[in-house]
């Protein structure tokens, strides 16, 4: 009993969007001094900041410390107010801890760790509002912090999430879609390799339909990727205008 | 690709208790789907065309409640706006939108949908402080400005309204732009839809009637639908399908439940709900939600024949206690149109204080009566009228209505048929202009002929092989024929079964197509039919006459011609003629090698037509033998014969051969239903295996074995055992259950258990697991339909899904363009539903026209009315007789209602006297005070028939018992011989000429003839027909004694 038409008969989403259509983003880099990089990103009505402190030698306990590269410590947390109801507990619940590890895993993929061995590198995420693709906002984020803090990466790391709908995939899904019953799919993909640096799903989905979600969760992701490049690109000219003269 | 400089807003919208912030994206490029469109907007599927006056934008409120004038075809140019949209699917829930969303996407009605909340110039946010109805409204304007700009001026559209300000605000804006309301746009721009302006004239009155109502409550009010959600969720309430019994439409309804796992042993499957109270508001086939009582309140239903007489007794008449409960809410209303009849004024109308209220009476006793306000309510007296249920507000005690359509005056013949049409949810107008321009023409002066490009690319089997049909007599939709021929030297034989290449003709998306999908079969009434094609195929083109070249569809065995095993197997196109158009009787004379003579041959020389003969005969005689050995191996296999002994029983009676024997039918129908059997079959294989997901198949699962409990106690009764253990332990067993004094008994006996099988029923082959493929009766482990294209829309399907597959053999490629198999589900269900609706009406038309049949004769001096019955089961107060010479079912009843029995002297007359009745396991037994009169089952007794007729509902027979001995008057064989068949006749006859009394007297409108005189063609007995009509004869039918009996239902 779906209430809600996902995908009308002419193509067009609850939002007026249509199926392969992103959200708008938007994003600044540098936007906090005193960390070593930072940046702030909206994908339609979901805002994340994203703070990157590192590399830097290891904190709290040593035993940690590896030797070949640096650790990458992730915190993911949503602020009280970011969601309808406000929320009791803004981090350290089983979801965000989750998704705490999600974000590590798919920076210890993207980052040249091996570069900075023995030490650490925090990146701190925030929700700041919430409306849907969580995940995905947050890797955003923080690819951009990471370029910020000037920490090497293989690539730009891009998220998306994609959702099934009547045998079509939905790019970038709302907090309204994900709540409407959809399979969805989030992926994170390093876009110029196009190597998948996670994949996460907990839906049922038939196997045939894999295939054609990935394919379209990927074309998202390039999508993304040229925003970003975008972004940085420009922050950079405003950086080096400042800095040049 | 991605990014667009559209525009954020936001559109806050309240929801229970939290707000939410939604995106809401604009843009420039948002197609207008009108052929005039000169900004070249992506206009694909339906387009508005260009020729129109104007272009007619409805406001939200006319769709939301004016939405039924809009779809009258007439209707041209109408834009919907996705703001109407929204709203209907907010306020009318599911229901009302996948209307207008089917009306959307029918091609043949001339609306599109404009997305105008995704407008970058047509969209206008809502202003604080604005009221929903004000933005909806302005909204609606905007969108009707747009498209004058975007046509450029070109077009004229049209704002239609019922709200009077919005006239006056908008109306002046701008030119080009008109806002009127609905009214002055019937008187406008369609003085001539007379339909539309009375059907708007019905639904205000009703909208105006709404806003008086009084509040105080005569029902109990729903829950709200979250409460109900989770109660379902936690248990506390249960989900089902309302389902009124027939016979005590007040007081007693079930509720069948759906996936609901039985926990809890002591609830079955249905749930009681007894009386209004706690039915509460709904109707028969609502999707309700329902609360279980206490045990201490739990009811039996009434088994008795008659209802009790004193609210005292009731307590005895019933059976052990039901779990019983009360409605607390409706999920889904299942309303549909129905037929009612307007009452007398003078009748038992008493709320004449406002005479423009009226209480209909729906023609199915299951459905509340229906309040209709109305200004012709003198006009419509005594006229059966379609109408449609608004509401039901819990201050009322009947539901609201309108009246949509005037039938005709009850009890014509006319208004009767298309009362069971309608009651069946059958629509069949007559075939539109569009759709006949869509067929070839074959006229003598340009007749039709086979395209050289066809001829190539088909197997060529005219000069080949000797094809030949054999069918009814007088049949004009030939689908199949046969063929077959020793190869090889006489090693192999090649059998071959040609059908009708209707697919060839008939395009996928095309709109014969599409109304062939919607009527999904022809309709056969037992006086006329209603095709599923146009006559120009079904009739000419598609039927495969002799004489001439035919594309055909066909399936070719190699057999082994002393095993005959299948060597191999051709599936394909092929171009043939057939050269004999034989019927049954005809080549049953053949085989017999009696001297006929076959129309054929009848201009050939002696020698060789001779020649030729032998040659017919010879093919015959062979596939008589391959026909039997293929019964053979199925009859090995388990196969059930039940589909086959019904039809010869139901064959003796139509064709009277030997209406006491049942087992002598011609052997030659078999013979030809054993070959369709058997192409079915290899046509499922072969789709099945190719298409593993979305084949479109046939199954009849295997009875519930609870079904047979009457048939085994009836068996016990005559001293016969009944295995019900597979299909073919009953098969043997039924074949052993005769009684050589009365063939009578093994006949009831298998129509009783045909009324126990389970419904065969299409399905598509993703959405079942293999075992479930099984078709019970047949015995074959996949089955479809494949052989009547002509008259059934499955095997249009099945016909497509065989050529991609032989298409996706040639090329090895995966057929494309298929339906899916979630699309193919859905159509399975949809022609089940048809087919079941199809049934119904047939049967219901039979009822009609036995009662007719007896209308005009005197039941007392009548000896026609007289016959002979036999008792096939046990009431508390009567018993169910079956009338073989008419074939009809009834109760009869052993006790009246002033309390007396029937007794019966030496001589075997009646009398009736006060006494009581007793019941027993197999007999039922009358006492009086001189004696005492005993019941059997199986015993034959003499009925009077007559007929019972009622205002409001249909007609129905009335069975009333003359002597407890069998009706054995000199006549008897005399209409005995006659039969149904002749019934049915007559009455046609005098139907037809009581209309063209009537037509003389210019009593019928001039359009109502035409359809008679094009559809009243009589009826061919073919074998489609013979096997619907075998659950027709069904005994046991509740439907048949409506009202007065209980059953086991």
């Amino acid at each position: 009993m779906a209430g809600l038409e996902l995908l009308s008969d002419q193509g067009y989403r609850l939002d007026g969007r249509k199926a392969t259509e992103l959200r708008k983003v938007q994003a600044r880099m540098g936007v906090f001094a005193q960390a070593d990089g930072s940046a702030y990103l909206e994908q339609g009505n979901t805002k994340a900041l994203a703070v990157v402190y590192g590399p830097h030698e290891m904190r709290g306990s040593r035993s940690r410390t590896l030797h070949d590269r640096a650790v990458i410590n992730c915190q993911y947390s949503m602020a009280t107010f970011s969601t309808a109801e406000r929320k009791r507990r803004p981090h350290g619940d089983r979801k965000s801890t989750e998704m705490s590890l999600h974000l590590k895993q798919t920076f210890e993929a993207a980052v040249m760790t091996q570069l900075y061995p023995r030490s650490q590198i925090d990146i701190y995420v925030k929700i700041l509002q919430s409306d849907g693709g969580n995940y995905s906002v947050c890797v955003n984020a923080a690819t951009l912090a990471v370029i910020d803090a000037g920490i090497p990466m293989r690539d730009y790391v891009c998220a998306c999430t994609v959702g099934f709908v009547d045998e079509t995939p939905l790019a970038d899904l709302c907090y309204a879609e994900e709540s409407g019953g959809v399979s969805s799919l989030a992926l994170a993909l390093l876009p110029r390799g196009g190597q998948i640096a996670l994949l996460q799903m907990d839906a049922r989905l038939h196997q045939d339909h894999l295939e054609t979600l990935i394919e379209a969760a990927m074309t998202a992701c390039k999508g993304v990727s040229k925003v970003l490049d975008q972004v940085v690109r420009q922050h950079l000219e405003e950086v080096s205008m400042l800095t040049g003269e | 690709m991605i990014k667009t400089e559209r525009i954020l807003h936001l559109k806050s919208c309240r929801g229970r208790k939290v707000r939410v912030v939604r995106e809401h994206y604009l843009r420039e490029r948002v197609p207008c789907y009108s052929g005039m469109c000169q900004a070249g907007c992506a206009n694909d599927g339906k387009v508005l065309p260009g020729d129109l006056t104007h272009y007619v934008v409805p406001d939200v409120g006319v769709v939301v409640d004016y939405l039924e004038i809009l779809e009258f075809r007439e209707m041209q140019g109408i834009i919907f706006t996705q703001t109407a949209c929204q709203a209907v699917q907010h306020s009318k829930g599911r229901r009302q939108s996948n209307r207008l969303r089917n009306l959307l996407k029918e091609p043949r009605h001339d609306c599109v949908l404009f997305a105008n909340e995704f407008q970058q110039y047509s969209f206008c946010p809502r202003e604080k402080g604005e009221s929903q109805e004000k933005w909806q409204t302005r909204c609606v304007y905007s969108a009707a400005v747009w498209y004058y700009n975007h046509l450029a001026g070109m077009m004229d559209i049209v704002m239609i309204t019922d709200d009077q300000e919005a006239v006056d605000q908008y109306s002046s804006l701008s030119s080009g732009v008109y806002v009127i309301t609905v009214r002055d746009y019937l008187q406008n721009f369609w003085p001539d839809l007379q339909a539309a302006h009375e059907l708007y004239a019905s639904v205000s009155q009703v909208l105006q009637e709404k806003e008086s109502e009084g509040k105080e409550g005569e029902y109990g009010e729903h829950l709200p639908p979250e409460v109900l959600e989770a109660g379902i969720k936690s248990g506390r309430y249960i989900q089902g399908t309302l389902n009124v019994s027939k016979h005590r439409a007040q007081t007693e309804a079930f509720v069948m439940m759906e996936g609901f796992s039985n926990k809890s042993s002591d609830i079955g499957c249905r749930v009681l709900v007894h009386g209004d109270k706690s039915r509460n508001r709904a109707v028969h086939g609502d999707v309700v939600v329902m609360e279980l009582l206490p045990k201490s309140e739990w009811r039996g239903k009434v088994t008795a024949l008659s209802e009790g007489q004193g609210a005292e007794k009731s307590g005895e008449d019933e059976s052990k206690p039901l779990p019983t409960g009360r409605v607390v809410g409706i999920l889904q209303r299942n309303w549909r149109d129905y037929v009612v009849t307007f009452p007398p004024r003078e009748g038992p109308q008493s709320q004449s204080r406002n005479s423009q209220r009226i209480l209909a009476v729906p023609w199915d006793y299951r459905i509340p009566k229906i309040r209709i306000s109305t200004q012709q309510a003198d006009a419509l007296q005594d006229h059966r009228v379609v109408v449609r249920i608004d509401s039901w507000e819990s201050s009322s005690l009947y539901p609201n209505g309108h009246s949509v359509r005037v039938l005709g005056r009850a009890g014509e013949l006319e208004t009767e048929v298309q009362t069971i049409l309608i009651e069946n949810s059958i629509h069949v107008p007559p075939f539109s202009d569009a759709q006949l321009r869509e067929m070839p023409v074959n006229s003598p002066e340009k007749p039709w002929k086979v395209d050289p490009a066809q001829v190539a690319a088909r197997r060529d089997l005219r000069e080949s092989h000797l094809i030949f049909s054999i069918d009814p007599k007088g049949c004009e939709d030939v689908d199949d024929t046969l063929s077959v021929r020793s190869l090889a030297g006489g090693k192999t034989l090649e059998l071959g079964v040609h059908i009708a290449d209707v697919t060839h003709f008939v395009k996928e998306g095309s709109i014969t197509d599409l109304e062939a999908r919607t009527r999904a079969t022809t309709y056969y009434l037992a006086d006329r039919r209603y095709d599923m094609l146009p006559a120009v195929l079904s009739g000419d083109l598609c039927s495969l006459l002799g004489g001439v070249d035919r594309y055909a569809m066909s399936v070719m065995w190699e057999l082994d011609a002393h095993t005959l095993a299948v060597n191999q197997v051709w599936y394909g196109r092929t171009i043939i003629r057939s050269s004999y158009q034989l019927h049954y009787e005809l080549a049953q004379a053949l085989l017999n090698g009696e001297q006929a003579e076959v129309p054929e041959l009848a201009r050939l020389g002696s020698e060789r037509k001779d020649d030729r003969l032998a040659e017919l005969t010879q093919a015959l005689e062979t596939l008589t033998h391959i026909a039997r050995q293929l019964r053979a191996q199925r009859d090995q296999g388990g196969a059930l014969e039940l589909e086959g002994v019904e039809v010869r029983a139901q064959l003796d009676e139509e064709k009277n051969i030997t209406a006491l024997v049942p087992r002598q039918p011609l052997e030659v129908h078999e013979t030809v239903a054993e070959c369709m059997i058997y192409a079915n079959h290899w046509v499922a294989r072969k789709i099945q295996e190719t298409f593993p997901h979305q084949a479109l198949l046939r199954h009849h699962p295997p009875p519930r074995q609870e079904f047979f409990s009457q048939l085994l106690e009836s068996a016990r009764a005559r001293g016969f055992t009944i295995d019900t253990i597979t299909n073919k332990a009953l098969a043997n067993s039924l074949d052993r259950a005769v009684d050589p004094e009365d063939p009578l008994v093994n006949r009831l006996l298998r129509m009783m258990t045909t009324q126990a099988m389970s419904e065969a029923l299409y399905f598509s082959t993703g959405s079942q697991s293999l075992d479930q493929f099984y078709h019970y009766g047949l015995a074959l482990d996949r089955y479809t339909h494949f052989t009547s294209p002509i008259r059934r829309y499955a095997d249009i399907v099945v016909h497509r899904l065989l050529t991609a597959a032989i298409a996706a053999e040639g090329e090895g490629a995966p057929g494309k363009g298929l339906a899916s198999n979630k699309e193919l589900e859905e159509m399975s269900r949809h022609i089940n539903s048809k087919n079941r609706a199809a049934k119904r009406a047939q049967k219901l038309s039979t009822e009609l026209f036995q009662c007719l049949f007896f209308k005009d004769r005197d039941p007392q001096t009548d000896l026609r009315c007289l016959a002979d019955a036999v008792i096939y089961s046990i009431r508390d107060d009567g018993v169910l007789v079956f009338v073989s010479e008419y074939g009809v079912k009834g109760p009869v009843y052993l006790k009246n209602r002033e309390g007396q029995v029937v007794t019966f002297g030496q001589d075997g007359s009646c009398e009736w006297q006060s006494g009581s009745v007793r019941r027993y396991p197999d007999h039922i037994s009358t006492t009086s005070a001189c004696n005492t009169s005993t019941f059997r089952l199986f015993n034959h007794i003499t009925v009077r028939i007559s007929v019972y007729s009622s205002h409001c509902h249909a007609d129905r027979l009335n069975l009333e018992v003359i002597s407890n001995k069998p009706y054995r008057s000199t006549e008897a064989q005399q209409p005995r011989s006659e039969g149904r068949c002749q019934l049915v006749q007559e009455v046609v006859r005098l139907a037809e000429e009581a209309s063209q009394q009537a037509q003389e007297k210019a009593a019928r409108g001039p359009k109502l003839s035409r359809e008679e005189r094009k559809f009243c063609q009589s009826k061919t007995p073919n074998l489609y027909s013979l096997l619907e009509e075998v659950r027709e004869l069904a005994l046991m039918d509740p439907e048949m004694i409506p009202q007065v009996c209980a059953t086991e239902e």
